[in-house]
């Protein structure tokens, strides 16, 4: 399976992952150069945290062997693909309850802020082209894909 | 070897499933009343015609096929044999196993409070047909009476607001949603359900309610002499697992089937998974249960540790709740609360550990609580508002790139 590794001594909390995801994931035509990062539609899948101490700590979906999101899942929208190993997420079939938010032991769910109907999951990029966004846009390569 | 699983739940659908992945001879057979797999947290979905049965299926596409899963539908296991590995459906069927599943859920509690039990127009809210017979009383009735203001009752609740109906809510208690909630955040979903017409009638029990000629309770009365009009009753008062089949077998009961941490039963080459056990009523519960009882089905030795329970999110009208852990104060306890327009928290500190989290309005990100809480972590050393500790401050990746709590 690809997995986004992260090597977090190398971030400096730039956030263009962030904003990748968003530019990533908007519904609107356009380029990052146009992206309403205020519009609470454009959300990022990926979050850059910090400590008690101020140090970042990127928050990236493991797309876990036995993910905890998945089992709690009650309508089959979350699922593992097998081929890819990767977690994905159909909106159509979710129920909305978001059992899936809580169980993820590390907390990178988050319902959708406009409608609270979705959920906002990384999708490693499968509709964006050429893998994840986040990743083509760190410039400290702090995180990079690798099978494992 | 022939596995024999009772039940079409989650419990029985994932064992299925992880028997088939090391078992790939094996015979599989379910049994199950149902005659749609079904996710009985989307039923409200169904009662309010937003989806058909079809859209309640929360297994993979052409499961049974796929997994080669035989399945008997329609039918119930009337009486369950291990001593001489056999189980009776009611339409008069043996059928032998040599590794046995129970995983039948929970069957809604009707109170034996009047003549609720038997009445024609009384439902409990749990399986697919319940929920086809509300819709189809609903047809002709105007007031709906629902006795119970948990999950459960809202849920019924929610689904009969989009066909239009008068709703009354009983409760025994002064507030709604009394297990997952405080009363400040009860509030929130009672004004919400009142604007849309809903009417509580709080801190009190029905005491009496008798069948007309016609077979149905007509009216309920309170504790207190007030007279409510319904055609339509739905109880929501807790559920039992279903254990009536299991009479006269020999497999240890106490609230639900005793289980060890393999999921086994006191009988050889019996096994249980999911609400019939009693040790949890949610749904990640009774996957893992099913997952981990599947596995030793086939001779593995795996155990079910992750088995908190105390954790639900609740989302009607798109405000959105997580709670986790205790949710009453008691003496010793350090509470804090954060609030404005759009959110409320609360979180029950005892000695530097968390005990209950309550979120409402915003649950981004809140996955890592229920970590906190089920494990006991110490938190006063953590120099930040605690609405702010996340992930970042036990933070550990591993050498395959997953995370690990430090
Ligand atoms: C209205 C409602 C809303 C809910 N919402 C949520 C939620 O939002 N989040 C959450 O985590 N949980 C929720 N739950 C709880 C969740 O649905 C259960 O924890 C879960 O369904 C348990 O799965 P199970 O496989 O153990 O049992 P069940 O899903 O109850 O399945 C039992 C199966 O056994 C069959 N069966 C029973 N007796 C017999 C018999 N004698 N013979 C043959 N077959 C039999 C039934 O037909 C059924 O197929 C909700 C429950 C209800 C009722
Ligand atoms: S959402 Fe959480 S539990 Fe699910 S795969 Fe991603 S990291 Fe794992
Ligand atoms: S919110 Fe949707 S994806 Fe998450 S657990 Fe519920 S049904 Fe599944
Ligand atoms: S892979 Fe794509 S969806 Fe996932 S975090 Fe990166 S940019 Fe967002």
């Amino acid at each position: 399976m690809k997995r986004i590794m992260i090597d977090h001594e190398k971030c400096d909390g730039c956030k263009n992952c962030s904003i990748a995801c968003m530019q990533a994931h908007r519904e609107t035509e356009g380029t990052v150069y146009d992206l309403d990062l205020t519009d609470p539609r454009n959300e990022s899948r990926n979050y850059i945290l910090k400590d008690a101490d101020g140090h970042y700590r990127p928050l990236f979906c493991r797309h876990c062997d036995e993910p905890k999101c998945v089992e709690a899942c009650m309508s089959g929208a979350l699922s593992k693909d097998p081929k890819s190993g990767h977690v994905f997420y159909d909106e159509t079939r979710c129920g909305s309850c978001f059992m899936c938010v809580m169980n993820c032991p590390y907390g990178v769910l988050k319902p959708d802020t406009v409608s609270k109907t979705k959920v906002i999951k990384c999708d490693f990029c499968v509709n964006a082209g050429e893998g994840p966004s986040c990743v083509a846009s760190c410039p400290k390569q702090a995180i990079y894909v690798e099978e494992v | 070897m022939k596995y024999v699983i009772i039940g079409a739940g989650v419990a029985g659908i994932e064992a299925a499933k992880t028997i088939r992945k090391r078992d790939g001879a094996g015979e599989i057979l379910i049994v199950s009343a149902d005659t749609h797999v079904h996710s009985r947290c989307m039923l409200h979905k169904f009662i309010a015609g937003e989806r058909d049965e079809q859209g309640l299926d929360f297994s993979e596409k052409d499961f049974f096929s796929k997994y080669n899963v035989e399945w008997k539908k329609g039918v119930r296991v009337e009486k369950v044999c291990p001593h001489t590995k056999e189980i009776q459906l009611d339409n008069g069927e043996e059928i032998s196993y040599d590794k046995l599943l129970l995983a039948q859920g929970a069957d809604s509690f009707i109170p034996p409070v009047g003549e609720l039990r038997k009445a024609s127009n009384v439902y409990g809210l749990r399986n697919l047909s319940d929920a086809q017979a509300i819709v189809k009383e609903a047809e002709t009735a105007e007031n709906v009476l629902v006795i119970g203001s948990g999950l459960v009752g809202l849920d019924a609740a929610y689904g009969l607001l989009e066909r239009g109906k008068k709703i009354t809510i009983v409760e025994m208690v002064d507030q709604i949603l009394p297990v997952q909630l405080d009363a400040h955040g009860a509030e929130a979903y009672q004004k919400l359900f009142e604007n849309a017409g809903v009417r509580f009638v709080l801190g009190r029990k029905a005491s009496e309610a008798v069948c007309e000629p016609d077979g149905k309770i007509h009216k309920v009365t309170l504790d207190n002499g007030e007279e409510l009009a319904c055609d339509l009753l739905i109880v929501a008062a807790g559920v039992r697992p279903a254990l009536a089949c299991l009479e006269g077998s020999g497999i240890d009961c106490d609230r639900g089937v005793t289980v060890d941490a393999s999921m086994k039963t006191s009988q050889e080459d019996v096994y249980a998974a999911g609400d019939i056990t009693g040790l949890s009523g949610i749904w990640p519960n009774a996957t893992d249960q099913g997952h981990v009882a599947g596995e030793n089905m086939c001779g593995a030795a795996e155990s079910y540790t992750d088995t908190y329970a105390i954790k639900n999110t609740i989302n009607f009208f798109g405000l959105v709740t997580l709670c986790v852990g205790r949710i009453k104060t008691e003496e010793g306890d350090q509470i804090q609360i954060k609030e404005d327009k759009t959110q409320y928290k609360r979180v029950i500190l005892k000695d530097g550990k968390v005990e209950g989290i309550l979120l409402q309005g915003d649950i981004s990100n809140s996955g890592t609580w229920q970590y906190l809480i089920k494990n006991k972590i110490d938190i006063s050393g953590i120099n930040k508002d605690i609405f702010d500790i996340n992930f970042a401050d036990f933070y550990q990746v591993k050498e395959d790139g997953g995370y690990q709590w430090r």
